[in-house]
């Protein structure tokens, strides 16, 4: 034993050694920092890294993963910022998310980036709104999902004789001969964001889009009617209509759901047709999609935008090349969603893809591509109601409603009173 | 329970057949998971169903994402698990000889350490390891292991040094061997099954680590396993193939590390307490 | 027991273990009061974790959070979670341990199977246990409609009167491995002559069992009811990666709120206001109770 301590001892010894000799180097850090860690994600942002390398060999990045989600990146961004050891540029959300950074003095406007690039023509004009903060732009937004889109089985839909609905009323139709045919009309999945995507277009149809942004300012009381109203359509049309156990499921078994046929639709953003093309479904054939009833000519939109800390010095080229149509058409196609930059060629895109992309440029004329309420509204008050959405449509009875628009009614009053809303 | 006092011959078929059904739940997730890691995407979607055809590529995606990361991962779990129970152990110690008040209040000083939710020592640590200049290196890693390993590491062994029959240490003092003596001579020796132990349990630990992983390695430098094996479950869609694939990989060293000090447990009792 | 303060030993005996514990202490001092020192600070004031600017507060991160039905939720799950940490995977690890304690075919096998799930990192764990749990096409499930128990088959981790007990399930398989590597040393190490005296006086198994081999067990039992209860308080890698906490919170515990509120909401004053209750509540419950059954062995040593 005593000559396992001198062992230990002498490791320790070597230990020592080896710390001095690693305390000369210090970390130079030109990285850009994103949580697509893995799969075809971590290709479509490895590819834009190389490109702008390419394109830019004086002030080459790396990229480095965050594993986990927003709120890991948040807490390395915390370390880092606090540290002084900002990354060059990463990955964020769009509007609430970028304004608690501006606020904190974390981040710089990209103004002549986005001059350059000429932002102003070339992103939705719905999207342009919520990466600037006070008129300035802070970010380059790389992709979007859409989020407001039902995909159902056409095999199945052929099969019973159906037709994608157009209206709520042909919804429920087509549900109740789902379910006359023994398939679970709707598919749904656990945690704060799937139902509240459903739940966005009973809000649209209540409220119609600028009441949708009026909402994002804190204008609208979770109290008043129309909120009311929307909470009730999005039960009788969504939530009675979700398979059994739904709550038990993550986003990807919910989509196993429709590929093995036990559900005829899922209303999800739109990686989950990526999600069944590598299962083996074709697109056009086996699924297709149809814009969630009520919605109108709207057209929802997650995204996902770069910004840069203000310390960073070599961030502006990677925003020139982030923003171009070149790398934009590289990330999209490897991540299988559509390029923010509307001047993308649009070759790119698979079946799914080029039909959203006329549905969005149909909505853009009309001003209509709507950013998730979810990050438009302050942080704390976007998680709420996506946790209070899940409560609601787990056990939607009118005494739950009740409890779910006082919490959230209680708490855009306290944001109101913070001056926490921002105009959008 | 009763069955492991009785007569060997009597009941160990039962208790054979015991930890038979034992085993068969215990190996049922992971039956899942080796399917999992052998099936194609398009496969998954069934849960249950046997893989077409067993599909390596999940390995060879798995090995490419953690590879590199395996090495570091041995280089900070192995000193680091050393590390920290040598320095529990030296804590131990004391703790357990003395029984008046002050070694009461360090004891308690020291647990309360146990308590500490990791996640809101980061950012002090961060700034502590960059003036060190210890971030992103391994040896930064094998002391926060260690410092982080001390309330758990002398808790453990201080109540396993307290299992050490007294007379062992009065007996070491009439024949004139010091406080240190009957540490390094007699009491670890004696200890060495709980020692393994420990060193089992922080193996573990260490090697799963993820949030000071996560907080204090940047690069390829020292970035360790569970970094890298988490990438593969961020982003929206979890790759669950390569994912299991990766986990079946990266728990060998710690079933390796669990078989070796294993070996110390019989030792320790076979060398026994005598001196 | 106390160490002759008479004899001239006893100083230099004291100074040998002043040197002993210097470095433990010093890096405790190091690496855990700065850090809680700030915390405590900072959970006075409000602050979004981003910001140069923090406001004083003085008590409303606390007043708000004992108003809170989220927080009494997940206060109260993690007293389940200690209930539940203190009896099952301690009684499994130990029954486990005493199986194999005596000659049995393929011992290393079993070791080894035992062993494995504690090998897992969390996020692994929370993925196979996802499926497992699936409600419709899930081993557990399927395995149940199997048996004809199918109608007891639950939406495990989409009910919220389930949620925290389906995770316990998986839990009790992932931790069970550290209660028997700790009762398997412990069991090492006992006298065999106890046992066998005990033995050849008449005594069956079970008394042998409870009035030999437990009370020997003693330090064993200690460390892990000790790290379990510690455990049980700061639970959070499992319920993060199986359910975030959810749904709605369901299976919220105390930590998984303070990273959500930290990190989830930017509102870092509140979060360490959570995590200083979480402190004082294990000092003050967990911590007298670790040390209570400390001084109980030196009385049955004494």
């Amino acid at each position: 034993m005593l000559k396992m301590t001198r062992r230990t001892a002498l490791l320790l010894a070597a230990s020592i050694i080896t710390l001095s000799s690693a305390a000369s180097a210090q970390e130079s850090s030109s990285e850009v920092w994103t949580y697509w860690g893995s799969g075809a994600e971590k290709q479509a942002i490895e590819s834009v890294v190389a490109l702008d390398n390419q394109k830019h060999p004086d002030t080459e990045v790396t990229h480095r993963v965050i594993p986990g989600n927003t709120l890991e990146m948040r807490r390395q961004l915390q370390t880092a910022l606090l540290g002084g050891t900002p990354p060059t540029a990463y990955q964020s959300a769009m509007g609430y998310e970028l304004k608690t950074f501006v606020d904190a003095d974390q981040l710089a406007s990209i103004d002549s980036v986005w001059k350059q690039v000429k932002g102003d023509e070339i992103f939705p004009r719905g999207l342009q709104r919520v990466v600037k903060i006070d008129g300035k732009p802070y970010a380059i937004p790389l992709n979007m999902g859409v989020i407001s889109n039902v995909f159902y089985r056409k095999d199945v839909f052929d099969k019973l004789g159906l037709q994608p609905p157009k209206t709520i009323a042909e919804f429920d139709a087509v549900c109740d001969k789902l379910a006359a045919a023994g398939i679970a009309p709707l598919g749904n999945a656990s945690g704060p964001f799937w139902s509240m995507y459903n739940f966005y277009a009973p809000l649209l149809s209540v409220l119609g889009p600028d009441g949708y942004f009026k909402m994002a300012q804190g204008e609208v009381s979770f109290t008043s009617p129309e909120i009311r109203k929307a909470f009730e359509l999005y039960r009788d049309t969504f939530v009675k209509h979700y398979s059994k156990n739904w709550s038990g499921k993550t986003w990807a078994q919910g989509g196993d759901d429709l590929v093995n046929k036990d559900v005829g639709m899922y209303m999800m953003g739109d990686w989950v047709s990526a999600y069944m093309k590598e299962r083996g479904l074709q697109p056009g054939k086996d699924y297709d999609f149809f814009p969630a009833p009520g919605i109108g000519k709207a057209t929802l939109i997650q995204v996902d935008v770069i910004a840069t800390p203000k310390e960073s010095k070599t961030s502006d080229n990677f925003l020139l090349t982030a923003a171009s149509t070149e790398a934009q058409a590289s990330f999209n196609k490897y991540k299988g969603s559509i390029a923010a930059n509307l001047k993308t060629d649009p070759s790119i895109y698979d079946y799914v893809g080029q039909k959203e992309v006329k549905q969005l440029q149909a909505s853009e004329a009309e001003n209509v591509v709507l950013p998730n309420l979810f990050f438009l509204l302050p942080t704390n008050l976007g998680s709420e109601m996506g946790n209070q959405l899940e409560r609601f449509a787990s056990d939607p009875s009118d005494a739950t409603l009740d409890t779910v628009l006082k919490t959230l009614e209680a708490l855009r009053l306290q944001d109101k009173e913070d001056d926490a809303f921002v105009n959008w | 329970m009763s069955a492991s006092s009785l007569p060997a011959d009597r009941d160990a078929p039962i208790r054979f057949a015991a930890a038979v059904l034992l085993s068969a739940v215990f190996l049922a997730p992971l039956g899942m998971a080796l399917l999992t890691s052998l099936k194609s995407p398009a496969e998954i979607v069934q849960i249950l169903s046997l893989p077409h055809r067993p599909d390596w590529g999940n390995y060879a995606v798995a090995w490419n994402q953690i590879g590199r990361s395996f090495i570091n991962s041995i280089a900070i779990t192995l000193p680091g698990a050393l590390l920290s129970v040598l320095v529990g152990a030296i804590g131990a110690f004391p703790l357990s000889q003395l029984r008046g008040r002050t070694g009461m209040i360090i004891y308690f000083f020291l647990l309360t350490g146990m308590l500490v939710p990791y996640q809101i020592v980061q950012v002090p640590l961060f700034d502590l390891m960059r003036h060190l200049g210890l971030y992103n290196t391994i040896p930064g890693m094998w002391l926060v292991h260690t410092a982080y390993g001390v309330p758990i590491c002398t808790f453990f062994l201080r109540n396993f040094f307290a299992s050490v029959p007294k007379s062992i240490f009065e007996a070491a003092m009439l024949d004139g061997c010091g406080p240190a003596g009957y540490f390094f001579r007699i009491l670890l020796p004696a200890s060495k099954s709980g020692l393994a132990a420990l060193a089992i349990i922080q193996s573990r630990s260490i090697w799963n680590d993820l949030l000071f992983a996560m907080t204090l390695t940047s690069t390829d430098r020292a970035r360790p396993v569970t970094v890298q094996l988490n990438a593969l479950t961020s982003g929206l869609e979890v790759q669950y193939g390569p994912l299991m694939a990766s986990t079946l990989i990266s728990i060998v060293p710690v079933v390796v590390a669990y078989l070796v000090f294993q070996k110390a447990f019989v030792r320790g009792m076979l060398g026994g307490s005598s001196k | 027991m106390s160490i002759t303060s008479a004899t001239p030993g006893a100083s230099r005996a004291r100074l040998v273990y002043a040197l002993f514990l210097a470095l433990p202490v010093l890096l405790f001092a190091v690496f855990y009061l700065l850090p809680v020192a700030e915390t405590i600070l900072t959970s006075f004031q409000k602050w979004n974790g981003l910001s140069a600017h923090r406001t004083w507060v003085g008590l409303r991160n606390y007043t708000a959070l004992f108003g809170q039905e989220r927080f009494l939720h997940s206060l109260i799950n993690n007293i389940k979670w200690l209930i539940f940490y203190l009896l099952a995977p301690p009684s499994l690890g130990l029954a486990l341990a005493l199986l194999l304690n005596r000659e049995i075919r393929g011992e290393t096998i079993f070791k080894v199977i035992f062993f494995l799930p504690y090998a897992i990192p969390p996020v692994a764990v929370a993925s196979m246990w996802r499926w497992l749990y699936e409600p419709s096409h899930g081993l557990i499930t399927v395995v149940m409609q199997s048996l004809g128990l199918g109608a007891l088959a639950q939406n495990w981790l989409g009910n919220p009167a389930i949620v925290t007990y389906a995770i316990m399930g998986a839990a009790l398989w992932w931790t069970a491995g550290f209660s028997f590597i700790v009762f398997s040393a412990g069991l090492r190490n006992l006298p065999s002559e106890c046992i066998e005296a005990a033995r050849l006086d008449g005594g069956n198994a079970w008394q042998i069992f409870w009035r030999v081999t437990f009370p020997l067990l003693w330090p064993s039992t200690i460390i892990v009811l000790g790290l379990s209860a510690v455990d049980a308080m700061r639970i959070f890698d499992i319920v993060w990666a199986m359910t975030n906490g959810g749904p709605a919170y369901a299976s919220d515990v105390l930590a998984t709120q303070m990273y959500d509120v930290a990190f989830g909401r930017l509102n870092m004053g509140q979060a360490s206001a959570i995590a200083v209750t979480l402190l004082v509540m294990a000092a003050v419950f967990i911590l007298p109770y670790i040390t209570y059954m400390a001084r109980h062995v030196e009385r049955t040593e004494a």
